[in-house]
């Protein structure tokens, strides 16, 4: 799954800090989410970069940011899908669906 | 010992064993009832929905509905992929009576009693069916991927029972 601009603008609106683009803008740090977790659970990254996130488990999840400017929308089993973070921040996300599951994203200049 | 874990906790009462309690389940048995304990607690997520108004019980029960489907899809195709066909059995139809019998008794409830007496269902029927998964039935299945389903299908079971641990408790029952 490849998220639009128009579509996170959809799903609850578009931060200045994060966006989705086509996944030849950049190279994907992958987070893994597997037995309810994220993994890693914090990452890395510097602006310009996406993460792409990947679930395995068979119960539908989410990535959404704590503030909802940014959310990948419900992935099943198997599905990916990606964000662009443009602009140094923390972001702290949460799976909409089971939200003990908790994680953060660093973007650093 | 597999008949005997799951029906005496989940149903409380509500059956009796038939005399074969014992007898081993084979891979098939295991299959129809693993995918019947999932259909049977949409079934409670759909009547919760229907009848309460609570944001927490009501966001339980939606999860409920979609991971169990999720699940359930899963060992759909499982079953497809093999070409096999689940067999119905005992503990399926005590299973399915027990259901029946309990979605009898909430729907005489509304308000708080419903949302305590739904909660206190969903944590007990996790606690034992995962137990009776983790236990009996994939120490005794002998096909790799229906285990791997299994294996996979209790971590969410799991989080479930946390889930509605921390439902019960929120909910100050009684």
């Amino acid at each position: 799954m490849q998220l639009t601009r128009r579509q996170l603008i959809a799903a609850g609106g578009l931060a200045a800090a994060a966006a989705a683009l086509p996944a030849a803008a950049s190279p994907a740090v992958r987070v893994r989410i597997r037995k309810f977790a994220f993994d890693p659970d914090t990452v890395s990254i510097k602006a310009g970069e996406r993460i792409e996130w990947v679930n395995e488990d068979f119960a539908p999840h989410t990535a959404t940011e704590d503030d909802y400017s940014w959310d990948t929308g419900e992935l099943g089993k198997g599905s990916t899908a990606s964000v662009l973070f443009e602009t140094p921040g923390t972001h702290s996300y949460y799976c909409a669906y089971h939200p003990h599951m908790k994680a953060r994203i660093v973007v650093t200049a | 010992m597999t008949f005997r874990l799951l029906s005496a906790a989940v149903l409380a009462g509500a059956m009796v064993l038939p005399a074969h309690a014992a007898e081993p389940m084979n891979d098939l048995e295991i299959a129809h009832t693993a995918y019947t304990a999932g259909q049977l607690d949409i079934r409670y997520a759909h009547l919760a929905l229907a009848v309460s108004e609570n944001a927490d019980v009501r966001s339980f029960a939606e999860t409920m509905i979609r991971d169990h489907s999720a699940v359930n899809s899963a060992a759909v195709d499982l079953i497809t992929e093999l070409n096999v066909t689940p067999q119905d059995n005992d503990l399926s139809r005590a299973l399915v009576q027990g259901a029946a019998d309990k979605r009898a008794e909430l729907m005489g409830l509304s308000g708080s009693a419903f949302d305590c007496a739904y909660a206190q269902n969903e944590l007990g029927y996790h606690q034992v069916v995962n137990k009776t998964v983790e236990e009996s039935f994939i120490p005794a299945v002998t096909v790799a991927p229906l285990k791997e389903l299994l294996t996979d299908a209790l971590a969410t079971f799991k989080v479930h029972e946390g889930h509605a641990e921390q439902m019960v408790s929120n909910l100050q029952c009684s």
